[in-house]
Order: structure tokens, then sequence, then C-alpha cells
């Protein structure tokens, strides 16, 4: 791949031309975007009210009290967005797979993964985001966490080191369809599994801990990165770990999902 | 056309085993989960439940709708943005029919594949963790009435699709609805009361609490059984009426592009 060495700028300006389209395309089915949107908020409102439910009967989870659930929700939905808006279109992944459409990937003289992805913009995240955002601005009111710079910079740091394992996890999960065939399951139990992440880890056992934390590592969506608002004075290393695991959970998952393209170049199907 | 739908279903016995393998995973974490909000509670019982009742009673709820999903919306939804309903539309098999009885062969065989064994397991893993008497009866006639209940929900939705010709939105509001007010996330006995009495009226709850109660529940009084299968019926005809009307008057205004 001689053209991978093109600079961010080359890349960046294809970018938006290519999402402009989408978003236009999508912009002129009305009803879709208002049913997306409703559906986007109902789903997040059921977590919520979730969380409301389960403490009117009880009191706490493992010393984690009703604002903090909220906070750690809030912040899985913010650090999900990256990955619900724009690696969306790894959920159809697989038909282009087994259609044999993928070929027209291969054809371009850019990047595969960057050309696949950069096609769909999913606005439907951005209400998710929104309703993420307000949770935390209300749970860090309640919590009383002062609101200076260098808690929001934390935060700002937290939630795109977050996001970048909320999308190697959709990326590695949406690339077994290179392998296997039906891999909707593995998509569908990896966002089952995300649901999860809303929980503190501490709850579970420490073999499931271990699993949550390096090889699923749904644990960093919002526990880890959470901990150096929620509970600064003792704050894991892992926390502080965050950004560079990010960092490397993306790139793995990237070099999984290359492999998987150029194993279907081999096959030629 | 039940056997169509069985065939259909059994291809993909590896999915299968990707699924299973997958909820034995959800349901350790979910045990931890609820292990963990009952540990935080000062009493044992709450509502009359306690930890084992609610892990059984949770995990049967999930099974419950893992096994009843039809899928019907997507496909119906496909359908008329390819505009292969019109087709379908034509024979002169009446729709709603034909695609009751296929869909049902698939949920015959995620019934004894995935639900029959899930059920078998609970059973020892939590120690008895129900009568084998009466309420093994009532509780299969509960599920089949949970099974048209959600059918005729699956429909109603899908029927949606033929204004909105989009899928995703309507069908996670479905689920989502289904999911919180049938018991299957939170039990409905955790519910605040006032909630919780909205919610028993309502026909979402027959798919999983209603049979769910009628199976843990020993040695109810017959009055309470026939009132619970009785809600249930009222449900499945009241909603068999509504979304046959609805079909019909939306059959008339279908629009399919170039179909």
């Amino acid at each position: 791949m001689e053209n991978s060495k093109r600079g961010v700028k080359f890349y960046s300006k294809i970018y938006f031309k290519i999402i402009a389209q989408d978003i236009k395309s999508k912009l002129s089915y009305r009803a879709d975007f208002f049913l997306s949107m409703l559906g986007m908020i109902l789903i997040n409102v059921s977590g919520a009210v979730g969380f409301w439910l389960i403490f009117q009967r009880f009191p706490e989870i493992n010393g984690w009290t009703y604002h903090e659930m909220i906070f750690l929700y809030g912040f899985c939905l913010v650090s999900a967005t990256p990955a619900q808006c724009l690696f969306d279109n790894n959920w159809v992944l697989r038909y282009a797979v087994y259609s044999g459409d993928f070929i027209k990937y291969c054809f371009r003289p850019i990047n595969v993964f960057f050309y696949y992805i950069s096609e769909t913009f999913d606005l439907k995240g951005i209400w998710q985001f929104l309703f993420g955002l307000i949770a935390v601005i209300y749970a860090w009111n309640k919590l009383q966490i002062p609101l200076d710079a260098v808690n929001v910079l934390l935060f700002i740091i937290q939630s795109l080191s977050a996001s970048l394992f909320a999308v190697a996890i959709l990326n590695a999960s949406a690339a077994s369809c290179f392998w296997i065939e039906n891999s909707f399951f593995i998509l569908s139990l990896s966002s089952k599994l995300r649901d999860f992440a809303k929980y503190p880890v501490s709850i579970f056992s420490k073999p499931l801990r271990i699993i949550l934390t390096f090889v699923v590592p749904i644990a960093f969506l919002a526990y880890y990165p959470c901990q150096s608002l929620l509970r600064p004075d003792a704050i894991p290393v892992l926390t502080w770990l965050t950004p560079v695991f990010g960092a490397l959970f993306f790139v793995l998952s990237y070099k999984f999902w290359m492999t998987g393209a150029k194993r279907f170049n081999g096959t030629g199907s | 056309m039940i056997r169509v739908g069985f065939l259909d279903n059994m291809q993909f016995r590896l999915a299968l085993a990707v699924q299973v393998i997958g909820n034995m995973i959800y349901l350790v974490l979910m045990y931890f989960l609820w292990k963990a909000i009952f540990d935080s509670s000062p009493v044992d019982t709450i509502n009359g439940m306690t930890f084992e009742d609610t892990m059984i009673y949770l995990v049967l709820a999930s099974a419950i709708l893992e096994f009843i999903e039809m899928w019907i919306v997507w496909g119906v939804g496909r359908d008329v943005q390819s505009g292969q309903i019109v087709v379908d539309l034509l024979r002169p098999v009446n729709y709603r029919t034909n695609m009751f009885f296929t869909c049902f062969g698939g949920t015959i065989v995620n019934l004894i594949a995935t639900f029959i064994p899930t059920m078998i397991v609970v059973y020892f893993v939590a120690g008895r963790a129900y009568a084998l008497s009466w309420n093994l009866l009532w509780f299969f006639i509960s599920l089949i009435l949970s099974i048209l209940i959600n059918y005729y929900i699956n429909f109603f939705t899908a029927t949606i699709t033929f204004y909105t010709e989009s899928v995703w939105g309507i069908n996670v509001a479905r689920e989502v609805v289904v999911g919180v007010l049938s018991g299957a996330t939170i039990p409905l006995a955790f519910f605040p009361d006032a909630f919780r009495k909205v919610a028993e009226i309502l026909p979402f709850q027959g798919i999983c609490n209603s049979p769910l109660t009628l199976l843990l529940g020993d040695g109810m009084a017959p009055s309470e059984v026939i009132s619970i299968l009785g809600v249930q019926l009222f449900w499945v005809v009241a909603l068999s009426v509504v979304s046959g009307l609805f079909f019909k008057v939306s059959v008339r205004r279908i629009t399919v592009n170039g179909g």
C-alpha cells in the first residue's frame, strides 16, 4: 500500500467530502431521522430509568451511590459517541463481505479501513452524546466535584481515551466477519457486554475483572477513567494508563481489521 | 410452513453455539451485579423476592425474550423497502397468517434448542428452582399466550414501517418498552408501587412476568391462575384485533418505490 503514506491533510479533506454526502442523503429521510432520534433517546432514558428503579429499593451498589452511577452511565454514553457516530459502518461490514461488495473498497487508492469507515456518519449518535453529557453534568453538580480547569481537562482526556476502547471493541468484533460466517452474534455479544460498562467493575470477581480489563476492555469505558474524578483520593494505576492502553487497543484492532481485509483480497471472492 | 421456518433456523448451529456462550457470560455478569445489589441492601428479601428468586426470575425472563424474538420488524421493513412485500401480498394466502406460521416455526426451534435446556439447567443449578407440578402446565399455557402477545406487538410495530420506511428507531423503541415493562431488566416486584400497578395493566408484562409468576409461585389459588391467564388472553384478543385493523388500513396506502 504505497498510498497509505499520504498525509493527514489529504485524508481529512476526503473525509469531510464523503461524510457530507452521507449526512445529506440521511437528512433527506426526515421520518427516519426523527424516529432514530426517538429510539436513541428511549434507549438512553431506559438505562437511566433502570438505575432509578434499582435505587428506589436499594440505597447503594457496592459502595457506589445513585449519582456516582449516573455519572458512570453518562460517561459511558459520551465515550461511546465516536464509535457510534464515526465507526458505525462496522455494523454492516459483514453484509459487504458476504455479498462481495467489499471488493470496491479495495480498488481505491486510499486506505481500505479509512475509506470503509468514512462512508457513514451516524447522526443519532449525537443524541446519545447530548444525553450522556447532561447526565454527567447533572451528576457532577450533585456530587459537588470541583469545576476547575484541571477536572474539565481530565474529563476531556479521559473520555477521549475511553472512546478509543469503544472503537477498538467495535472494530475487532466487526472484523471477525472476515473469518467466520454469521458474525452478527459476536457484534451483538460485544454490545451486550458493553452494557455492563456502566457498572463499577469492582462488583465482579477477580478473574472476571482481569478479563474485563485486558481481554474485552469494557472496564476502561467508564470505570477506570472516571476514578480520576469520582475517587481522587485513591486513583488506581490503570486510570493513568487509560490513554496509553486506549491507543494500544485501537492500533491492535486496526491491525486485526486490516489483516482481515487482506485475507478478503486473497480469496478474491 | 412451520417446517420451513424450522429448517431455516437449523442452518445456524455455530451461531447458536456462540449465542449460548454469550448468554452464559452475560448471565455471570448479571449474577455479580445483582449479588452486589443485594449485598449492599440491609435486608435479604425485597418485596418477597430473595437473591435466588431474583436470579431465577431474571435468567428465565431473558431466556424468554431471547427465544421469542422473531425479527419480524426487520423482515417486514426490508420487504417494504425492497418492494418484495407486494409479491407477498398478492399471494393467495393471508399475509398475517403466513407470517405467523413461518415465525412460529423458528420460535419452536428456539424453544426446544435454547429455552427448555436453559430451564432444565436453571432447575438443577439453583437447586429445585421451581416446583414440578401443575405450575409447569400453567407456565406453558401462559408461554404460548406470551408468544402470541409478543407476535402481535411485533406485527403492529412492523406495520408502522409501512408509513416510516425506516426500521431501526421504531424497532428499538419496541425493544426498550418490552424490555423494561415485561420485567426482563428489573423484576416487576422491585418497581415502586404506583409504577408497578401501571405496568401490571399493560400487555408487556404478559410476555415475561405472567408466565414466570405462574412458574415460580408454588401452589397458587386457581382463581389467581385464572386471573393471570385471563389478562393475557384478553391482551391476545385485543392486540390481534387492533393490529389486524391497523394492518388493513395501512396496506391500502402502502407506497413502494419502483417495486
